[in-house]
């Protein structure tokens, strides 16, 4: 790459602008943030999964030298709790209170807070407050929790079924299918039951605030890590009771959020109220113990399917029974994730006749909500085990089986009986290509060989797409989801022909900076150093209400590539003027303003109109001063993303510990901006699939309903020789739904990764009949069923 | 996650730290290289009034060999892990406490609290029962000797050491010329406490097995295997013998159950470990030490 | 108000005389009472690395330790690496082979790093993913850092560096 260069900026490894602060230890992250007077917030969380509060008797932590103030759910008159945004047809509102009124419905449910000088006196006043809990029975089992006589965990309820929503199996374009006619006419009917582990982001640097209240301007600045920090503005301002005109959230660095930063939380508000109150800045930092018990949780699925297959492997109809194990309270967005599962299930695959029922069940656990992947991995794992099941069964190589059932590159728009309309793609190249990487022939021949040398290993095959870039706004709104799906974009041309960009985005690791000004950079055909990007202070960039998410930026980039389209033909406008030539004949190019055919001679910089725009002296009829613009971009539809990950493993059977010897993942991300960061992201997003494959679990006691993963001791991140080596290949089939063929990348990675290592690792111990049906696959899981299968 | 209030002294002598010892008796607890009980403290799991960190006193930090091990209490699992004088007569040592955690936690981690200390999912506990190892305990009353097994025998995260004694010296006998040793564990991840794991000693006679020594680690406590090693003595070295030994050290070992593994599973582990611990520990006495 | 303790803290070559409750960890001292921020808190029980820092050289987590422990040692952060300004050349290769991407644990991977090749300046891939594998990373899945920590080795070689 040269010193200066115009043009090509999109598809190229640009080097990361935000790496400069953080390789040395400059970055500002949410703990480093410390007003002057601040004082810190503690919060008093409930050791019991289930229990009535009688009584909060603050007094001792209350007289403790440097409390400020204790709150309760009693000094909460008046205050309101955060909205769920999804909100299905029929869903029985459970929403998460700020503080537990009268009831503490799982283990870390914060119970009250404390005020003082500092984080550790703030913890000695917790260990003073005395609650009076009465504990009630609890239950921490899905299934358990839809019993006759389970204890209800929200009373006004009546049971623990939060809603029952279905999938009819009717597509895109009105057209229902025939289930059971599937099922008639099915040689086999294949069943599974999985379970799918419950997990989540767990980013290293925990959740916190600061919140700063000014009472004579009668503004808060909230800082926060909110992914959507408009949407918090909007949402807190409506639960403290106070004009939204009077908050301004200003982002830090965000070390990680993996969706659980985009939901709101009870802290939210209550370091938002202590600073109200108390007049003086309120820090919070969550700790790592919090963090496990109280930001919400992933994944955690009871799955039942059916498939129906002829004898020749096509595969003919779906049905399902998902049961979302959601913990006590409905977070943000509900029993979203769930949705998603129940409308992605069908995959890669040609399924014309499907049906499933979500249903989202209430549990004494933390709430289960958003997390990277978003009910995507959940389905994937679902169907492309039952996939591999039914390949078993019919004695069909699991690959070819894929690749028979697989919609044709030819065949989209696809309107799946999910009810998605997929894009585009070419489902069966990508797998193709993943087997031709991994030599799949040989791998076969090897694994017979090693086989009989007592070695065990298996090859697993997942294939996956990744609905992502939500919207239309309408079709958000058509699904019950309150908040749009656009993003805007400002962009501002300074009179020295740089541009300044404003996003809604929050950078928490992607590299968004970079991309987008890539992005503002090869659309304006300046260099990239004249791009200033802007994010992260609701007072100065666009409203979004979807926010930063995984796979957000392709969405964000139109709005960009919008923005400057309408700054590249007013520029040519007012260019046209000081050429005195007709706008018809001039044009944009290489970072000016040039009569067509004569660029040598007729031609003005991007400086030289912009500073003309700010004098003002010679604007066009019609036009204002000035060089900036804002689009908003609603996308057109849903772009798909998709590929096929191939790992190989190898087992040992008396101990059930996996070692991983290959691990190849192909995938279409549509155009790709940068193509390290892309790969990155894929990276990430894989480990933390695999994690949740292998590892990382959250346990409750059925017991005692208590947390067991409550420190990283027992919650197990993959470090690094948890993970293999990754093989990236890429196909890049532009989105027709997108202005730039850019789709969803944050979060793809993570999809198909449980399925293919519970896939290969059936493989491996094919012969002792295992099916892996649940995960983490842990080596003490793997050995029970080798066990039981006398292996 | 901060602690509670304590006072805090720093003896720079053994004198000084049994001095804080007896005066503060059951309320102080003694810091070493604080890997374990920070932790306890940052999560308000231990709440001593009195901290005596003994990281100033250097006459606790010492290796000395001459076949038999000496090692002061305060030396740090990295300078054992390091020393010349370890891997040339007890490998094993060497190659266990590399097992324990990661390079940061042995940089302050010390042998005498991680035996103190005595997780029953730790290395060292049933390491040094293996090694048939033996302590000085101190207190401003007087010394004593105790036995690896006396010390940390059937206890779990507790030791006999009174309140108001300090753990200064390790001893670890010599390794007789013709044995070999084994150690085998199985860890959820690279550097995590063990799930289960067996260190093994064994004798040679020609081609059998004149005496073995198995401590096991991952259940209930830190564990000899006596019905195991007794199975040994005599037998052929072996597939046989050590599916026999294991068979038997599954069936005494003192299993427990956790987040990560059920008592069943622990209990397989143990079988599956001591053979393979065997395997090793057979195929390289003599000095063979891989 | 409880007991406190004076001590001098020396950090990057600074000396600063502070005075803290014996239970403050010397993360939290040289966070806030030496306002360096690089060194920051995961977990706060061991396992993560993120507040990785070197005293008298060896690389120890500062939230295991107390800031009266501090007093004597020589003290090495984030901020005290590299040459006056100058990028060490571990801190380059992170950038260059995209080793970080939220960059919470980059300052004690960093420091992990330069530790690893301070014992061995030629490590292969499975060494350094052993050496590394207590310090935590949860957004790249490790490769990258993988490939930065091998840059480095090959850059400082070049360069006849030492870490
Ligand atoms: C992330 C992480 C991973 C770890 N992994 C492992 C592992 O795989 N295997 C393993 O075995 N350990 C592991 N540990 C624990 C580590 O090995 C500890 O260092 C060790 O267990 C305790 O040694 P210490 O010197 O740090 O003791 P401290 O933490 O200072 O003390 C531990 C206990 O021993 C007492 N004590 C210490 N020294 C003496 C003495 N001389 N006399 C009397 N009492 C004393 C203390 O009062 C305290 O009760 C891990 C720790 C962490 C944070
Ligand atoms: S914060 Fe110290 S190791 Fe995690
Ligand atoms: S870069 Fe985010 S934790 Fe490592």
């Amino acid at each position: 790459m040269t010193a200066t260069q115009s043009t090509g900026w999109i598809g190229v490894s640009a080097p990361r602008r935000e790496d400069a602060l953080l390789i040395r230890g400059r970055g500002r992250f949410i703990a480093d943030v410390s007003p002057a007077g601040a004082l810190h917030l503690a919060v008093l969380r409930s050791p019991f999964a289930h229990a009535r509060i009688n009584g909060v008797d603050t007094s001792a932590a209350e007289s403790l030298p440097g409390v400020h103030g204790v709150i309760t759910a009693d000094d909460l008159e008046g205050i309101g709790a955060f909205p769920t945004v999804w909100r299905l047809p029929g869903q029985k509102e459970c929403h998460t209170p700020a503080l537990a009124p009268g009831k503490a419905r799982y283990v870390g449910e914060p119970v009250a807070a404390v005020i003082a000088d500092s984080r550790y006196i703030a913890e000695d006043a917790l260990d003073l407050i005395e609650v009076d809990y009465e504990v009630l029975d609890h239950v921490v089992d899905v299934e358990a929790a839809l019993a006759e006589d389970a204890p209800v965990i929200n009373e006004h309820m009546g049971d623990n079924v939060i809603i029952e929503y279905t999938f009819p199996g009717i597509n895109a374009l009105g057209v229902a299918g025939d289930l059971d006619g599937a099922f008639a006419e099915a040689d086999e009917v294949i069943t599974g039951r999985f379970r799918i582990g419950r997990y989540s982001g767990v980013p290293l640097e925990t959740r916190g605030l600061v919140a700063d209240w000014d009472d004579l301007r009668q503004t808060l600045t909230l800082h926060s890590e909110s992914q959507v920090a408009h949407l918090l503005r909007t949402e807190l301002a409506a639960a403290l009771g106070i004009p939204e005109t009077s908050i301004r959230i200003l982002t830090p660095n965000i070390g990680g959020a993996f969706g659980n930063k985009w939901d709101r939380y009870p802290e939210d508000i209550l370091v938002s109220l202590a600073s109200m109150r108390l007049g003086r800045p309120v820090k919070w930092i969550e700790d790592r113990r919090e963090s496990l018990q109280a930001t919400v949780h992933g994944r955690q699925q009871l799955q039942e399917w059916q498939l129906a297959v002829r004898s020749d492997g096509a595969l003919l109809g779906l049905k399902g029974r998902v049961l979302s194990d959601q913990g006590a309270h409905l977070h943000s967005v509900g029993i979203g994730p769930a949705w998603v599962t129940g409308a992605a299930a069908v995959n890669q695959y040609k399924i014309a006749n499907y049906h499933c029922d979500v249903l989202g069940v209430a549990t004494n656990k933390t709430p289960n909500s958003t997390f990277r992947g978003f009910g995507g991995p959940e389905a994937m794992f679902g169907i492309e085990r039952m996939v591999d099941k039914a390949a078993r069964k019919l004695g069909i190589d699991p690959a070819e089986i894929r690749r028979m059932n697989m919609i044709g590159a030819d065949e989209f728009p696809y309107f799946s009986p999910g009810g998605a309309v997929y894009d585009s793609g070419n489902y069966p190249t990508a797998l193709a290509k993943a087997l031709e990487a991994v030599e799949y022939d040989r791998l076969r021949e090897e694994q017979a060989a090693l086989r009989e040398q007592g070695v065990r290993r298996g090859i697993g095959i997942g294939s996956y797409i990744h609905v992502s870039g939500f919207g239309p706004s309408a079709i958000l709104g058509m699904l019950d989801y309150y908040t749009g799906g656009y993003e805007g974009s400002t962009v501002k041309i300074d009179p020295h022909g740089r541009a300044t960009l404003y996003t809604g985005m929050i950078p928490m690791g992607q590299g968004t900076e970079t991309t987008l000004a890539q992005v503002a950079a090869d659309h304006l055909e300046i260099d990239i150093a004249n791009v200033r990007v802007v994010w992260g202070d609701t007072d100065q960039t666009p409203y979004t209400g979807f926010g930063s998410a995984g796979s957000r930026s392709n969405v964000a980039a139109v709005a960009v590539i919008k923005a400057i389209e309408e700054i590249k033909a007013k520029a040519v406008r007012i260019g046209a003027g000081l050429l005195e030539a007709d706008p018809e004949d001039v044009a944009y190019g290489d970072g000016r303003i040039s009569v067509k055919g004569a660029e040598e001679m007729r031609s003005l910089t991007l400086a030289e109109v912009a500073q003309q725009a700010y004098w003002g002296h010679k604007i066009p009829e019609g036009d204002q001063p000035g060089l900036e613009a804002t689009y908003v971009y609603d996308p057109a539809n849903f772009t798909t993303a998709y590929g096929t990950h191939v790992a190989v493993v190898d087992v040992d059977v008396q101990t059930g510990k996996i070692d991983w010897v290959k691990y190849v993942v192909v995938d279409d991300a549509g155009t790709i901006i940068n193509p390290l960061l892309v790969e990155g992201q894929i990276h990430g997003a894989l480990a933390q699939g695999l994690g949740g494959a292998i590892l990382e679990e959250f346990v409750y006691d059925e017991e005692t309903g208590q947390l067991l993963s409550s420190s990283l001791m027992d919650y197990l991140l993959p470090s690094f020789t948890d993970l293999p080596d990754f093989e990236i290949h890429h196909l890049e089939t532009p989105s027709p739904h997108t202005e730039g063929g850019f789709k969803g990348m944050g979060e793809a990675g993570c999809f198909p990764a449980g399925a293919v290592v519970a896939n290969a690792v059936t493989d491996a111990l094919s012969d002792l009949g295992i099916e892996v049906d649940e995960t983490p696959v842990t080596p003490a899981r793997l050995w029970g069923l080798i066990n039981a299968a006398g292996g | 996650m901060k602690p509670a209030v304590f006072s805090y002294s720093a003896p720079e002598s053994i004198e000084e730290a049994l001095g804080l010892l007896a005066e503060h008796g059951s309320e102080a607890k003694v810091l070493a290289g604080g890997q374990s009980l920070v932790p306890l403290l940052n999560f308000r799991l231990a709440r001593p009034a009195h901290i005596v960190d003994i990281n100033g006193i250097g006459e606790l930090s010492y290796i000395s060999s001459n076949g038999s091990l000496r090692l002061g209490a305060l030396t740090r699992l990295t300078a054992v892990e390091e020393s010349g004088d370890v891997s040339s007569g007890h490998p094993i040592i060497t190659r266990a406490v590399s097992h324990i955690g990661h390079r940061a936690i042995r940089n302050r981690g010390t042998i005498g609290g991680s035996l103190a200390h005595n997780d029953p999912a730790a290395e060292t506990p049933a390491l040094l029962l293996a090694l048939d190892s033996e302590v000085t305990a101190r207190s401003a009353g007087g010394e004593r000797t105790l036995s690896a097994q006396e010390l940390v025998g059937d206890r779990f995260f507790e030791t006999s050491l009174g309140d108001d004694e300090l753990l200064t010296e390790i001893r670890i006998p010599a390794l007789a010329a013709s044995s070999g040793w084994g150690f085998q564990e199985l860890s959820r991840r690279h550097g995590d406490f063990a799930l289960a794991g067996v260190a093994a000693v064994v004798t040679m006679d020609g081609g059998a097995i004149s005496s073995a020594a198995l401590g096991a680690f991952g259940g209930a406590y830190a564990a000899r295997l006596p019905e195991a090693e007794a199975a040994l003595v005599g037998a052929e070295a072996g597939e046989a013998a050590f599916a026999a030994a294991g068979e038997r050290a599954a069936a005494e070992f003192p299993t427990t159950s956790d987040v990560h593994g059920s008592e069943e599973y622990r209990r397989h582990l143990i079988g599956v470990l001591t053979g393979r611990a065997l395997a090793e520990a057979t195929s390289n006495t003599g000095g063979e030490n891989g | 108000m409880a007991e406190t303790i004076t001590v001098v803290l020396d950090v990057n070559g600074v000396g600063k005389e502070i005075s803290v409750e014996p239970r403050k960890t010397l993360a939290d001292a040289i966070r806030e009472d030496l306002g360096l921020t690089g060194t920051h808190l995961g977990c706060e029980h061991g396992v993560c690395g993120a507040c990785t820092v070197l005293m008298d050289g060896e690389m120890v987590r500062s939230c295991l330790l107390f800031a009266v422990q501090g007093a004597g040692a020589e003290i090495t952060t984030i901020e005290g690496i590299g040459d006056g300004g100058e990028l060490h050349p571990m801190q380059r290769a992170f950038s260059e082979y995209h080793g970080l991407q939220c960059g919470f644990c980059t300052p004690g991977m960093i420091l992990a790093g330069i530790d690893v090749l301070r014992r061995n300046p030629d490590p292969g891939p499975q060494e350094i993913r052993e050496e590394m594998g207590g310090n935590i990373c949860r957004c790249t899945g490790y490769q990258k850092i993988v490939e930065s920590v091998q840059a480095a080795a090959a850059e400082m070689s070049k360069e006849g560096v030492s870490a």
